[in-house]
Protein backbone atom coordinates (compact mmCIF):
# COMPACT_ATOMS: atom_id res chain seq x y z
CA UNK A 1 0.00 0.00 0.00
CA UNK A 2 1.30 3.29 -0.88
CA UNK A 3 1.90 5.64 2.29
CA UNK A 4 2.11 9.00 0.21
CA UNK A 5 -1.06 11.06 2.04
CA UNK A 6 -1.99 12.60 -1.35
CA UNK A 7 -2.07 9.75 -3.55
CA UNK A 8 -4.41 8.00 -0.72
CA UNK A 9 -6.22 10.90 -0.87
CA UNK A 10 -7.13 10.77 -4.12
CA UNK A 11 -7.39 7.03 -4.49
CA UNK A 12 -10.14 7.46 -1.58
CA UNK A 13 -11.81 10.35 -3.31
CA UNK A 14 -12.19 8.19 -6.21
CA UNK A 15 -13.89 4.67 -4.55
CA UNK A 16 -16.21 7.17 -3.10
CA UNK A 17 -17.13 10.16 -5.17
CA UNK A 18 -15.03 9.85 -7.92
CA UNK A 19 -12.39 12.09 -9.45
CA UNK A 20 -12.11 15.01 -12.20
CA UNK A 21 -9.83 14.62 -14.75
CA UNK A 22 -6.66 16.58 -13.43
CA UNK A 23 -7.29 14.14 -10.44
CA UNK A 24 -7.25 10.59 -12.33
CA UNK A 25 -3.88 11.95 -14.52
CA UNK A 26 -2.36 13.09 -10.67
CA UNK A 27 -3.17 9.56 -9.72
CA UNK A 28 -2.06 8.37 -12.47
CA UNK A 29 1.04 10.17 -12.63
CA UNK A 30 1.76 9.18 -8.91
CA UNK A 31 0.98 5.64 -8.98
CA UNK A 32 1.99 4.61 -12.40
CA UNK A 33 2.08 1.09 -12.36
CA UNK A 34 0.38 0.53 -8.99
CA UNK A 35 -2.44 2.50 -9.76
CA UNK A 36 -4.63 -0.86 -10.59
CA UNK A 37 -3.19 -2.56 -7.60
CA UNK A 38 -4.38 0.33 -5.27
CA UNK A 39 -8.00 1.07 -6.76
CA UNK A 40 -8.93 -2.80 -6.63
CA UNK A 41 -8.13 -2.74 -3.27
CA UNK A 42 -9.57 -0.11 -1.86
CA UNK A 43 -12.61 -0.27 -4.07
CA UNK A 44 -13.30 -3.41 -2.52
CA UNK A 45 -12.74 -2.56 0.80
CA UNK A 46 -15.28 0.47 0.25
CA UNK A 47 -17.75 -1.74 -1.28
CA UNK A 48 -17.13 -3.93 1.98
CA UNK A 49 -17.82 -1.45 3.86
CA UNK A 50 -21.62 -0.70 2.46
CA UNK A 51 -22.18 -4.58 2.42
CA UNK A 52 -21.49 -4.61 5.87
CA UNK A 53 -24.86 -1.71 6.70
CA UNK A 54 -26.92 -4.92 4.87
CA UNK A 55 -30.55 -3.44 3.74
CA UNK A 56 -29.23 -5.40 0.59
CA UNK A 57 -32.20 -7.79 -0.07
CA UNK A 58 -34.59 -5.80 -1.70
CA UNK A 59 -36.34 -7.64 -4.91
CA UNK A 60 -35.70 -6.86 -8.15
CA UNK A 61 -39.14 -6.27 -10.03
CA UNK A 62 -39.43 -8.77 -12.63
CA UNK A 63 -39.99 -6.10 -15.56
CA UNK A 64 -36.74 -4.73 -14.79
CA UNK A 65 -35.02 -7.76 -14.44
CA UNK A 66 -36.57 -8.99 -17.64
CA UNK A 67 -34.95 -5.66 -19.46
CA UNK A 68 -31.41 -5.89 -17.88
CA UNK A 69 -31.26 -9.69 -19.53
CA UNK A 70 -32.65 -8.72 -22.30
CA UNK A 71 -29.70 -5.86 -22.39
CA UNK A 72 -27.17 -8.28 -21.67
CA UNK A 73 -27.84 -11.07 -24.39
CA UNK A 74 -28.70 -8.77 -27.02
CA UNK A 75 -25.16 -6.81 -25.97
CA UNK A 76 -23.25 -10.44 -26.00
CA UNK A 77 -25.47 -11.68 -29.41
CA UNK A 78 -24.06 -9.00 -31.06
CA UNK A 79 -20.26 -8.70 -30.00
CA UNK A 80 -20.25 -12.72 -31.09
CA UNK A 81 -21.98 -12.28 -34.67
CA UNK A 82 -20.23 -8.75 -35.79
CA UNK A 83 -16.39 -9.26 -34.65
CA UNK A 84 -13.51 -12.28 -35.08
CA UNK A 85 -11.58 -10.04 -32.31
CA UNK A 86 -12.41 -10.90 -28.65
CA UNK A 87 -13.27 -8.42 -26.80
CA UNK A 88 -13.17 -9.89 -23.23
CA UNK A 89 -9.59 -10.09 -22.50
CA UNK A 90 -8.87 -12.53 -19.62
CA UNK A 91 -5.15 -12.36 -18.25
CA UNK A 92 -4.04 -15.63 -16.99
CA UNK A 93 -4.42 -16.11 -13.48
CA UNK A 94 -1.23 -16.00 -11.22
CA UNK A 95 -1.40 -18.97 -8.77
CA UNK A 96 0.96 -17.31 -6.29
CA UNK A 97 0.89 -13.85 -6.41
CA UNK A 98 3.19 -12.00 -4.81
CA UNK A 99 2.26 -9.91 -1.97
CA UNK A 100 2.76 -6.95 -3.83
CA UNK A 101 1.08 -8.21 -6.65
CA UNK A 102 -1.92 -9.19 -4.81
CA UNK A 103 -4.53 -7.33 -7.14
CA UNK A 104 -2.53 -8.08 -9.74
CA UNK A 105 -5.38 -8.62 -12.06
CA UNK A 106 -8.22 -8.25 -10.33
CA UNK A 107 -9.46 -5.11 -11.59
CA UNK A 108 -7.72 -3.41 -14.06
CA UNK A 109 -10.87 -1.61 -15.21
CA UNK A 110 -10.56 0.34 -12.14
CA UNK A 111 -8.34 3.07 -14.57
CA UNK A 112 -11.89 3.87 -15.27
CA UNK A 113 -11.45 6.80 -13.06
CA UNK A 114 -12.24 8.65 -16.44
CA UNK A 115 -15.15 6.21 -17.11
CA UNK A 116 -16.29 8.95 -14.53
CA UNK A 117 -16.50 11.81 -16.93
CA UNK A 118 -17.52 9.45 -19.93
CA UNK A 119 -20.91 9.77 -21.16
CA UNK A 120 -22.24 5.78 -21.17
CA UNK A 121 -25.57 5.66 -21.23
CA UNK A 122 -26.62 3.17 -23.88
CA UNK A 123 -23.44 2.45 -25.19
CA UNK A 124 -24.74 -1.06 -25.57
CA UNK A 125 -25.14 -1.74 -29.30
CA UNK A 126 -28.85 -1.24 -30.53
CA UNK A 127 -30.61 -4.24 -30.52
CA UNK A 128 -32.36 -5.36 -33.52
CA UNK A 129 -30.84 -2.62 -35.12
CA UNK A 130 -28.54 -4.27 -37.59
CA UNK A 131 -29.58 -3.69 -41.19
CA UNK A 132 -27.08 -6.14 -42.99
CA UNK A 133 -28.25 -10.13 -43.56
CA UNK A 134 -27.01 -12.74 -40.94
CA UNK A 135 -24.98 -14.03 -43.80
CA UNK A 136 -22.93 -10.94 -44.03
CA UNK A 137 -22.68 -10.94 -40.27
CA UNK A 138 -20.46 -13.81 -40.42
CA UNK A 139 -18.47 -12.98 -43.33
CA UNK A 140 -15.02 -11.98 -42.62
CA UNK A 141 -14.14 -8.35 -42.52
CA UNK A 142 -13.13 -7.49 -45.54
CA UNK A 143 -15.94 -8.52 -47.22
CA UNK A 144 -18.21 -6.79 -44.41
CA UNK A 145 -16.08 -3.85 -45.09
CA UNK A 146 -16.60 -4.29 -49.16
CA UNK A 147 -20.74 -4.98 -48.45
CA UNK A 148 -20.68 -1.67 -45.87
CA UNK A 149 -19.26 0.27 -48.82
CA UNK A 150 -21.45 -0.90 -51.11
CA UNK A 151 -24.50 -0.56 -49.30
CA UNK A 152 -24.36 2.25 -46.42
CA UNK A 153 -24.79 5.46 -48.65
CA UNK A 154 -23.21 7.42 -45.83
CA UNK A 155 -19.25 5.27 -45.78
CA UNK A 156 -16.91 7.89 -45.56
CA UNK A 157 -13.45 6.10 -46.34
CA UNK A 158 -11.08 8.26 -44.83
CA UNK A 159 -6.62 7.54 -45.27
CA UNK A 160 -5.05 6.85 -42.46
CA UNK A 161 -1.92 9.62 -41.63
CA UNK A 162 0.63 8.37 -39.88
CA UNK A 163 2.37 10.20 -37.21
CA UNK A 164 6.26 10.30 -36.36
CA UNK A 165 5.78 7.41 -34.07
CA UNK A 166 8.30 4.46 -35.00
CA UNK A 167 5.29 1.93 -34.94
CA UNK A 168 3.73 4.56 -37.60
CA UNK A 169 6.91 4.29 -40.10
CA UNK A 170 5.82 2.89 -43.66
CA UNK A 171 1.68 2.25 -42.20
CA UNK A 172 -1.21 2.69 -44.11
CA UNK A 173 -4.60 2.18 -44.97
CA UNK A 174 -7.50 3.50 -43.82
CA UNK A 175 -11.07 3.99 -42.03
CA UNK A 176 -14.65 2.97 -43.35
CA UNK A 177 -17.41 4.44 -41.10
CA UNK A 178 -21.13 4.50 -41.60
CA UNK A 179 -22.94 6.80 -39.09
CA UNK A 180 -26.21 5.41 -39.76
CA UNK A 181 -25.12 1.99 -39.22
CA UNK A 182 -22.72 3.17 -36.65
CA UNK A 183 -20.47 0.38 -38.00
CA UNK A 184 -16.97 0.38 -39.07
CA UNK A 185 -13.55 -1.06 -40.37
CA UNK A 186 -9.79 -0.17 -39.66
CA UNK A 187 -7.83 -1.43 -42.39
CA UNK A 188 -3.80 -1.33 -42.00
CA UNK A 189 -0.63 -2.22 -44.16
CA UNK A 190 2.95 -1.66 -42.51
CA UNK A 191 1.62 -1.19 -39.10
CA UNK A 192 4.02 -2.62 -36.52
CA UNK A 193 3.77 -6.27 -35.37
CA UNK A 194 2.85 -5.62 -31.19
CA UNK A 195 3.51 -8.37 -28.62
CA UNK A 196 -0.05 -8.03 -26.74
CA UNK A 197 1.42 -8.85 -23.54
CA UNK A 198 3.34 -5.80 -23.82
CA UNK A 199 0.86 -3.14 -25.16
CA UNK A 200 -1.77 -3.56 -28.00
CA UNK A 201 -3.01 -0.55 -30.37
CA UNK A 202 -6.74 1.26 -29.20
CA UNK A 203 -8.74 3.14 -31.59
CA UNK A 204 -10.33 6.20 -30.62
CA UNK A 205 -13.14 8.17 -32.19
CA UNK A 206 -13.09 12.20 -31.82
CA UNK A 207 -16.81 13.17 -31.74
CA UNK A 208 -17.98 16.77 -31.76
CA UNK A 209 -20.63 16.13 -29.50
CA UNK A 210 -18.26 15.36 -27.27
CA UNK A 211 -15.78 16.65 -25.03
CA UNK A 212 -12.60 16.39 -26.94
CA UNK A 213 -10.85 15.10 -23.56
CA UNK A 214 -12.59 11.81 -24.16
CA UNK A 215 -12.87 10.68 -26.93
CA UNK A 216 -14.91 7.30 -28.12
CA UNK A 217 -13.42 3.89 -27.33
CA UNK A 218 -13.06 2.18 -30.42
CA UNK A 219 -11.57 -1.25 -29.11
CA UNK A 220 -8.52 -2.62 -28.80
CA UNK A 221 -6.49 -4.72 -31.51
CA UNK A 222 -3.49 -6.67 -32.48
CA UNK A 223 -1.42 -6.63 -35.46
CA UNK A 224 0.40 -10.03 -35.79
CA UNK A 225 2.46 -9.02 -39.07
CA UNK A 226 0.55 -10.95 -41.66
CA UNK A 227 -0.01 -8.32 -44.19
CA UNK A 228 -3.21 -6.32 -44.86
CA UNK A 229 -5.50 -6.43 -41.63
CA UNK A 230 -9.08 -5.04 -41.45
CA UNK A 231 -10.35 -4.65 -37.70
CA UNK A 232 -14.10 -4.22 -37.31
CA UNK A 233 -14.53 -1.09 -34.96
CA UNK A 234 -16.22 -1.21 -32.01
CA UNK A 235 -17.29 2.03 -30.77
CA UNK A 236 -18.47 1.88 -26.83
CA UNK A 237 -21.03 4.78 -27.83
CA UNK A 238 -22.94 5.98 -30.21
CA UNK A 239 -21.09 8.43 -32.28
CA UNK A 240 -22.90 11.41 -33.34
CA UNK A 241 -20.33 13.54 -35.43
CA UNK A 242 -16.81 11.99 -35.96
CA UNK A 243 -14.44 14.36 -36.69
CA UNK A 244 -11.00 12.00 -36.10
CA UNK A 245 -10.03 8.56 -35.57
CA UNK A 246 -6.89 8.07 -33.85
CA UNK A 247 -4.99 4.76 -33.35
CA UNK A 248 -2.44 4.94 -30.11
CA UNK A 249 -0.83 2.68 -28.31
CA UNK A 250 -1.78 1.30 -25.15
CA UNK A 251 -1.32 -1.39 -21.93
CA UNK A 252 -2.17 -4.64 -22.63
CA UNK A 253 -6.57 -4.38 -22.83
CA UNK A 254 -6.44 -0.87 -23.49
CA UNK A 255 -7.14 2.07 -21.08
CA UNK A 256 -10.39 4.41 -20.47
CA UNK A 257 -8.62 7.38 -21.28
CA UNK A 258 -5.47 7.36 -23.16
CA UNK A 259 -2.37 9.56 -22.20
CA UNK A 260 -1.92 9.87 -25.68
CA UNK A 261 1.92 9.26 -25.06
CA UNK A 262 2.16 7.41 -28.68
CA UNK A 263 -0.23 7.94 -31.26
CA UNK A 264 0.58 5.95 -34.54
CA UNK A 265 -2.28 7.14 -36.76
CA UNK A 266 -5.15 9.50 -37.59
CA UNK A 267 -7.54 9.87 -39.62
CA UNK A 268 -9.54 12.93 -39.96
CA UNK A 269 -12.92 13.71 -41.28
CA UNK A 270 -13.62 16.02 -43.61
CA UNK B 1 -17.95 -20.88 -13.08
CA UNK B 2 -20.39 -18.63 -13.31
CA UNK B 3 -17.96 -16.00 -13.86
CA UNK B 4 -16.41 -17.41 -17.29
CA UNK B 5 -20.18 -18.40 -18.72
CA UNK B 6 -20.80 -14.56 -17.88
CA UNK B 7 -17.95 -13.58 -19.68
CA UNK B 8 -19.36 -15.61 -22.79
CA UNK B 9 -22.18 -14.26 -23.00
CA UNK B 10 -24.08 -17.36 -22.20
CA UNK B 11 -28.03 -17.01 -21.14
CA UNK B 12 -27.97 -19.23 -18.74
CA UNK B 13 -25.16 -17.52 -17.05
CA UNK B 14 -26.85 -13.79 -16.61
CA UNK B 15 -29.88 -15.95 -15.34
CA UNK B 16 -28.05 -17.40 -12.41
CA UNK B 17 -26.20 -14.23 -11.71
CA UNK B 18 -29.78 -12.41 -11.65
CA UNK B 19 -30.32 -14.90 -8.92
CA UNK B 20 -27.44 -14.68 -6.99
CA UNK B 21 -27.07 -10.94 -7.19
CA UNK B 22 -30.39 -9.61 -8.40
CA UNK B 23 -31.38 -7.93 -4.96
CA UNK B 24 -27.91 -6.98 -4.32
CA UNK B 25 -27.55 -4.80 -7.60
CA UNK B 26 -31.39 -3.66 -7.29
CA UNK B 27 -30.77 -2.50 -4.03
CA UNK B 28 -27.53 -0.56 -4.45
CA UNK B 29 -28.73 0.67 -7.54
CA UNK B 30 -32.05 2.07 -5.86
CA UNK B 31 -30.22 3.41 -2.63
CA UNK B 32 -27.62 5.51 -5.09
CA UNK B 33 -29.58 6.72 -7.57
CA UNK B 34 -32.96 9.48 -7.39
CA UNK B 35 -35.47 7.31 -8.79
CA UNK B 36 -36.41 3.82 -10.06
CA UNK B 37 -36.35 4.94 -13.80
CA UNK B 38 -32.53 5.57 -13.20
CA UNK B 39 -31.90 2.60 -11.23
CA UNK B 40 -33.22 0.66 -14.00
CA UNK B 41 -31.04 2.14 -16.36
CA UNK B 42 -27.95 1.69 -13.86
CA UNK B 43 -29.19 -2.16 -13.53
CA UNK B 44 -28.29 -2.15 -17.62
CA UNK B 45 -25.14 -0.69 -17.22
CA UNK B 46 -23.90 -2.63 -14.19
CA UNK B 47 -25.23 -5.81 -15.81
CA UNK B 48 -23.11 -5.21 -19.25
CA UNK B 49 -20.21 -4.16 -16.71
CA UNK B 50 -20.06 -7.81 -15.03
CA UNK B 51 -20.22 -9.12 -18.65
CA UNK B 52 -17.29 -7.30 -19.59
CA UNK B 53 -15.36 -7.91 -16.34
CA UNK B 54 -16.78 -11.41 -15.12
CA UNK B 55 -13.65 -13.02 -16.70
CA UNK B 56 -11.36 -11.30 -14.29
CA UNK B 57 -12.79 -12.18 -10.85
CA UNK B 58 -10.42 -14.44 -8.88
CA UNK B 59 -12.33 -15.79 -5.60
CA UNK B 60 -9.04 -15.73 -3.54
CA UNK B 61 -9.62 -12.26 -3.73
CA UNK B 62 -12.79 -11.44 -2.90
CA UNK B 63 -16.20 -12.77 -2.12
CA UNK B 64 -18.12 -12.97 -5.54
CA UNK B 65 -20.84 -10.22 -3.89
CA UNK B 66 -17.80 -7.72 -2.90
CA UNK B 67 -17.06 -8.48 -6.64
CA UNK B 68 -20.83 -7.43 -7.68
CA UNK B 69 -21.08 -4.93 -5.42
CA UNK B 70 -18.08 -3.02 -6.29
CA UNK B 71 -18.52 -3.29 -9.34
CA UNK B 72 -22.27 -1.72 -9.24
CA UNK B 73 -20.68 1.13 -7.51
CA UNK B 74 -17.98 1.77 -9.57
CA UNK B 75 -21.00 2.49 -11.97
CA UNK B 76 -23.22 4.13 -9.63
CA UNK B 77 -20.48 6.56 -8.81
CA UNK B 78 -20.03 7.28 -12.57
CA UNK B 79 -23.84 8.09 -12.95
CA UNK B 80 -24.13 10.31 -9.78
CA UNK B 81 -21.08 12.39 -11.04
CA UNK B 82 -22.82 12.38 -14.37
CA UNK B 83 -25.82 13.37 -13.11
CA UNK B 84 -23.92 15.95 -10.82
CA UNK B 85 -26.61 15.87 -8.35
CA UNK B 86 -27.41 13.85 -4.96
CA UNK B 87 -29.78 11.50 -4.73
CA UNK B 88 -32.49 11.33 -2.11
CA UNK B 89 -36.12 11.52 -2.83
CA UNK B 90 -37.32 7.92 -2.94
CA UNK B 91 -34.71 5.77 -2.29
CA UNK B 92 -34.45 3.05 0.06
CA UNK B 93 -32.29 4.88 2.90
CA UNK B 94 -34.98 7.44 2.67
CA UNK B 95 -35.66 10.90 4.71
CA UNK B 96 -34.26 9.22 8.39
CA UNK B 97 -31.24 7.99 6.51
CA UNK B 98 -28.67 9.90 7.45
CA UNK B 99 -27.54 6.70 9.91
CA UNK B 100 -24.56 5.90 10.89
CA UNK B 101 -25.33 3.11 13.22
CA UNK B 102 -23.83 -0.02 12.42
CA UNK B 103 -26.56 -2.82 12.39
CA UNK B 104 -26.58 -5.74 15.07
CA UNK B 105 -24.35 -8.35 13.64
CA UNK B 106 -26.77 -10.74 15.78
CA UNK B 107 -29.58 -9.94 13.42
CA UNK B 108 -28.02 -11.06 10.75
CA UNK B 109 -29.31 -8.68 8.16
CA UNK B 110 -25.88 -8.04 6.87
CA UNK B 111 -24.75 -9.81 3.74
CA UNK B 112 -24.02 -13.84 4.65
CA UNK B 113 -20.29 -12.40 3.50
CA UNK B 114 -17.12 -12.94 4.60
CA UNK B 115 -15.75 -9.39 3.46
CA UNK B 116 -18.68 -7.85 5.00
CA UNK B 117 -17.99 -9.26 7.88
CA UNK B 118 -14.49 -7.91 8.56
CA UNK B 119 -15.18 -4.56 7.15
CA UNK B 120 -18.21 -4.79 10.11
CA UNK B 121 -15.00 -5.58 12.23
CA UNK B 122 -12.96 -2.65 11.34
CA UNK B 123 -15.50 -0.11 11.16
CA UNK B 124 -16.42 -1.12 14.86
CA UNK B 125 -12.86 -0.66 16.07
CA UNK B 126 -13.22 2.68 14.80
CA UNK B 127 -12.91 5.87 16.05
CA UNK B 128 -16.99 7.22 15.88
CA UNK B 129 -15.79 10.53 13.80
CA UNK B 130 -14.28 7.96 11.35
CA UNK B 131 -16.88 5.55 11.29
CA UNK B 132 -19.25 8.01 10.86
CA UNK B 133 -17.53 9.55 7.68
CA UNK B 134 -16.88 6.55 5.79
CA UNK B 135 -20.62 5.53 6.39
CA UNK B 136 -21.80 8.91 5.07
CA UNK B 137 -19.76 8.49 1.95
CA UNK B 138 -20.08 4.89 1.39
CA UNK B 139 -23.61 3.94 2.68
CA UNK B 140 -24.77 7.40 2.09
CA UNK B 141 -23.65 8.17 -0.73
CA UNK B 142 -22.51 12.07 0.03
CA UNK B 143 -20.01 14.05 -1.20
CA UNK B 144 -17.07 14.48 0.81
CA UNK B 145 -18.25 18.34 0.77
CA UNK B 146 -21.27 17.18 2.06
CA UNK B 147 -20.46 15.43 4.37
CA UNK B 148 -18.33 18.42 6.23
CA UNK B 149 -21.21 20.51 5.83
CA UNK B 150 -23.22 17.72 7.45
CA UNK B 151 -20.40 17.40 10.11
CA UNK B 152 -19.39 20.60 10.52
CA UNK B 153 -15.81 19.56 10.09
CA UNK B 154 -13.26 21.25 7.44
CA UNK B 155 -13.40 18.88 4.61
CA UNK B 156 -10.02 18.02 4.86
CA UNK B 157 -10.60 16.48 7.98
CA UNK B 158 -13.19 14.70 6.38
CA UNK B 159 -10.85 13.56 3.72
CA UNK B 160 -8.76 12.22 6.41
CA UNK B 161 -11.16 10.76 8.44
CA UNK B 162 -11.89 9.05 5.41
CA UNK B 163 -9.07 7.79 4.28
CA UNK B 164 -7.93 6.48 7.78
CA UNK B 165 -11.01 4.21 7.81
CA UNK B 166 -10.88 2.61 4.53
CA UNK B 167 -7.29 2.34 5.05
CA UNK B 168 -8.03 0.41 7.97
CA UNK B 169 -10.79 -1.85 6.51
CA UNK B 170 -8.65 -2.59 3.35
CA UNK B 171 -5.33 -3.54 6.03
CA UNK B 172 -8.34 -5.88 7.60
CA UNK B 173 -9.10 -7.69 4.13
CA UNK B 174 -5.61 -7.68 3.11
CA UNK B 175 -4.95 -10.22 6.44
CA UNK B 176 -7.71 -12.33 5.31
CA UNK B 177 -6.61 -12.57 1.78
CA UNK B 178 -2.96 -13.12 3.11
CA UNK B 179 -4.18 -16.12 5.01
CA UNK B 180 -5.89 -17.62 2.50
CA UNK B 181 -3.02 -17.39 0.12
CA UNK B 182 -0.80 -19.10 2.63
CA UNK B 183 -3.48 -21.94 3.35
CA UNK B 184 -3.00 -22.22 -0.24
CA UNK B 185 0.59 -22.73 -0.30
CA UNK B 186 0.98 -24.14 2.45
CA UNK B 187 1.75 -28.02 1.28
Amino acid sequence: MTTDNRSLDLLVQEVTEGLDAAGTMELRQRLGADLDDELSAFAFAAAASELAMGGLDHEMPRAVRDKARQAYLDAASNESTTDSVPTLRHRPRQRTPAPSARFGDRLGWLIAAAALLLAVIGWWPRPGDWPLPETTRRAEPEVRRSQLLANAGDAVELPWQATGDPAATGAAGDVVWSHDRQVGFMRFRGLAVNDPSDHQYQLWIFDGSRDDRFPVDGGVFDIDGSGEIIVPIRAKLEVEAPVLFAVTIERPGGVVVSSRERIVLMAKVG
Amino acid sequence: MLWERLAQGEPAAVDEALSRFGRLIWSLARRHTPDQAEAEDAVQDILLDLWKCAGRYDARFGSPATFVATIARRRLIDRRRRNQRHQQGDSLVGDDGLTVDLPDPRADKAEANADAALAMQALRELPGHEREAILLSTYQGMSHSQIAAHTNQPLGTVKTYIRRGLIRVRERLDRRQDTALGEEAAP
